[in-house]
């Protein structure tokens, strides 16, 4: 026999290809990750940074935490707690209103796409992931020309001027909100058996009765993620709202950024450190929510 | 008011799929009386649970009428016909316990917390289940399961119960218990079950009367019995149970019911003809139930009358527990299997695999069908 039955060296070969390959893939999501999260790390260091520049980490402090709510934030004037807590509220307002519109509608559009057949579904479920797909920017403007031409339009109509103001914000989030809500609820719809409401009609229950008592239920925690990922994109949205905003309606994302304008200071940090914790936390639990529906069903 | 429960006229059901159209159910007639239990049996695809759905509601006939105790359903929603099913799946709600499964169709009828819970209870413990009511759904196994989606159903007393497939996802075991015990309750409580299944054997010991589809079209209703040993197409006899078919060709229809058929090796032999034979004459098959042919040895005494006795040649046998399956060859190109059971006195081999021997049947046990 002159030829081996095995080809030692190929194999040799074969093994430390394999070796890197499994190497690689260990270390791909590493790298990925690092890029998502180090200049958020960074962020997050600094805001803990006794030295008010960026330069070097000299030492551990909550000192802006603490001028944050104290109204003390070293010479800049700008700032004051006050205003910083009048903008959370903004924007507390603003998305619990168009959490609460967007999550409506989201969840009734995601009914009439799982459950309904109507002439341009498709299309329409397509379009469902328009504003997903399309730059926010582009939304933001359009949005803003859109308000500009309807306000003109009632002026011209009716004499009555109208402004800018929570009305057009909170409706230019509705919008944007409505599809990842819809989004969430009808992928908890499509593990849902849908012959769990026809057990429910063949018990007796009229198709009100079966929302309420079978579907509803059921789709809950959907409906639940969908309004905390709606309410998280409204909190953090700064785009969208600075091109519909009026006057006296500055939300948080918006009050940051005139303070980047005049000086960017470690508070900035902090703030932004805070909102990134609150929105990990509500995204947490939506998604913990989305991924107990899977489990179960 | 009539004596059926259910009555399908003319009933079509076509689906649009893809492009193209489904007929899924074909010219359906059939009347079931009040306490039957009725079986549509046929294989997967045949339009059984479609005629379900258009019986509970969940589908609207293409064309025909449904019609629950002499009352036509045209127009009337699932959650106010009077029947209830009991699902494939079960589908039960698994955000509610098995007690509040049980109690959703009465609450839906207005009967107050505290009645419909102690009817749950006894509905539990009418298909033997007591002391599950406050676990969920998905803590019970699949008998259990099968076992609460009855009782969710049989609580609200329908006048006809429908039963998808009910046993087809427990093993066999207990599958052969569900049986006796499903037979056993409903001839208690005295409902007319429309059974579904494609499983033949059920359907034989289970039910009163057996409708076989095939296609979307209700090919023969009839007792277990007519349709195993009377079978009207060769669909029926071919789907109930082992068949051997017989090329041969009619030369002649007796008034008696009888007919002669002469086979591929020209023996001419008399054969009972089928209800609905439509061919007077040329290509027909015959059909022999293995179990109802007899070996003798070659050169036997001459059949009795009504018999028919043909020479042969053993081909092969199979021991298959209960019985043993012996191959047979008829001339060069007849082959007809029989099955003798395994009596445990009988010696082991009487006939030897190459010998010549005799085989004969009863002409009543043959039916002749259109080719
Ligand atoms: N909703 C539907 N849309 C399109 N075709 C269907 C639908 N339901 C059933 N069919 C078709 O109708 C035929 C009969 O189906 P079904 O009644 O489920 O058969 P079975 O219960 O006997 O297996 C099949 O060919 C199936 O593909
Ligand atoms: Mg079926």
């Amino acid at each position: 026999m002159a030829q081996a039955l095995i080809n030692e060296g190929a194999l040799g070969r074969n093994r430390r290809v394999k070796r890197l390959g499994r190497l690689c893939l260990w270390l791909n999501p590493l790298v990925a990750y690092f890029f998502l999260w180090a200049p958020i790390l960074v962020l997050v260091l600094f805001s803990f940074n006794q030295s008010k520049s960026v330069a070097s980490f000299t030492g551990f402090t909550l000192k802006w935490y603490s001028n944050i709510l104290n109204n003390v934030v070293g010479a800049e004037s700008a700032f004051s707690t006050e205003l910083m807590l009048n903008a959370f509220r903004n924007s507390l307002f603003v998305g619990a209103i168009a959490t609460a519109i967007a999550t409506v509608l989201g969840t009734m559009i995601a009914l009439s796409m799982a459950r309904g057949s109507f002439p341009g579904k498709r299309l329409l479920d397509g379009l469902l992931f328009l504003p997903v797909v399309i730059p926010e920017i582009t939304q933001a403007i359009s949005l803003a020309i859109f308000f500009k031409v309807a306000f003109d339009w009632i002026h011209l109509l009716s004499g009555e001027r109208v402004f800018p103001g929570f009305h057009t914000i909170i409706m230019a989030h509705v919008t944007f909100n409505i599809s990842y809500v819809a989004i969430v609820v009808r992928a908890r719809l499509a593990d849902m058996d849908p012959t769990l409401e026809e057990a429910a009609s063949d018990l007796g229950a009229n198709p009100w009765q079966t929302f309420w008592r079978v579907t509803f239920p059921l789709i809950l925690p959907g409906v639940i993620a969908g309004a905390l990922l709606a309410f998280t994109l409204s909190l953090d949205d700064f785009v969208i709202t600075f091109f519909t905003s009026g006057v006296g309606t500055t939300t948080l994302p918006v009050f940051v950024y005139g303070l980047l304008k005049l000086t960017v200071t470690p508070e900035v940090n902090a703030i932004s450190t805070i909102m990134m914790l609150l929105s990990t936390f509500l995204i947490g639990i939506s998604l913990a929510l989305q991924g107990r529906g899977a489990s179960r069903s | 008011m009539t004596a059926f429960d259910v009555e399908l006229i003319d009933i079509v059901k076509d689906f649009d799929s893809g492009g193209g159209r489904v007929r899924a159910v074909d010219h359906v007639n059939v009347q079931i009386a009040d306490g039957e239990f009725f079986a549509l049996l046929g294989p997967s695809g045949c339009g059984k649970t479609t005629t379900l759905r258009l019986i509970a509601g969940f589908e609207q006939p293409s064309s025909g009428r449904v019609l629950i105790r002499g009352r036509a359903m045209e127009g009337i929603p699932a959650y106010h016909r009077p029947v209830n099913t009991v699902f494939q799946d079960y589908a039960l709600f698994p955000h509610l316990t098995v007690e509040q499964n049980i109690m959703f169709g009465l609450q839906m009828e207005g009967v107050d917390k505290k009645e419909a819970q102690k009817r749950a209870l006894e509905s539990l413990e009418q298909v033997r289940l007591p002391g599950v009511g406050r676990r969920r759904p998905h803590q019970l196994s699949g008998g259990q399961q099968q076992r609460v989606a009855l009782a969710r159903a049989l609580v609200k007393q329908p006048a006809v119960l429908l039963l998808d497939e009910p046993l087809g996802a427990l093993d066999l075991k207990l599958r052969k218990n569900m049986q006796v015990e499903l037979k056993a309750l409903q001839r208690d409580v005295g409902i007319t079950f429309i059974y579904v299944t494609h499983d033949q054997e059920e359907a034989i010991t289970m039910a009163d009367r057996i409708a076989v589809m095939n296609q979307g079209e209700m090919l023969q209703v009839g007792g277990p019995k007519e349709i195993y040993e009377r079978p009207g197409t060769h669909f029926v006899a071919d789907f109930i149970g082992e068949t051997n078919f017989v090329d041969g060709t009619l030369v002649e229809r007796d008034a008696d019911g009888f007919g002669r058929v002469k086979l591929m090796n020209d023996a001419v032999i008399r054969a009972q003809l089928s209800h609905t034979l439509a061919a007077s004459d040329g290509p027909v098959l015959v059909a022999i139930r293995p179990e109802r042919i007899t070996i003798s040895p070659a050169n036997a005494e001459p059949a009795e009358r009504g018999t028919t006795s043909l020479p042969a040649k053993l081909v092969d046998s199979q021991y298959i527990g209960t019985d043993t399956r012996y191959i047979l060859r008829i001339g060069e190109t007849i082959e007809l299997v029989a099955r003798l059971q395994n009596l445990d006195d009988r010696p082991k081999a009487i006939f030897a695999v190459g010998q010549a021997v005799t085989v004969r049947w009863s002409d009543a046990s043959t039916t002749v069908l259109d080719h």
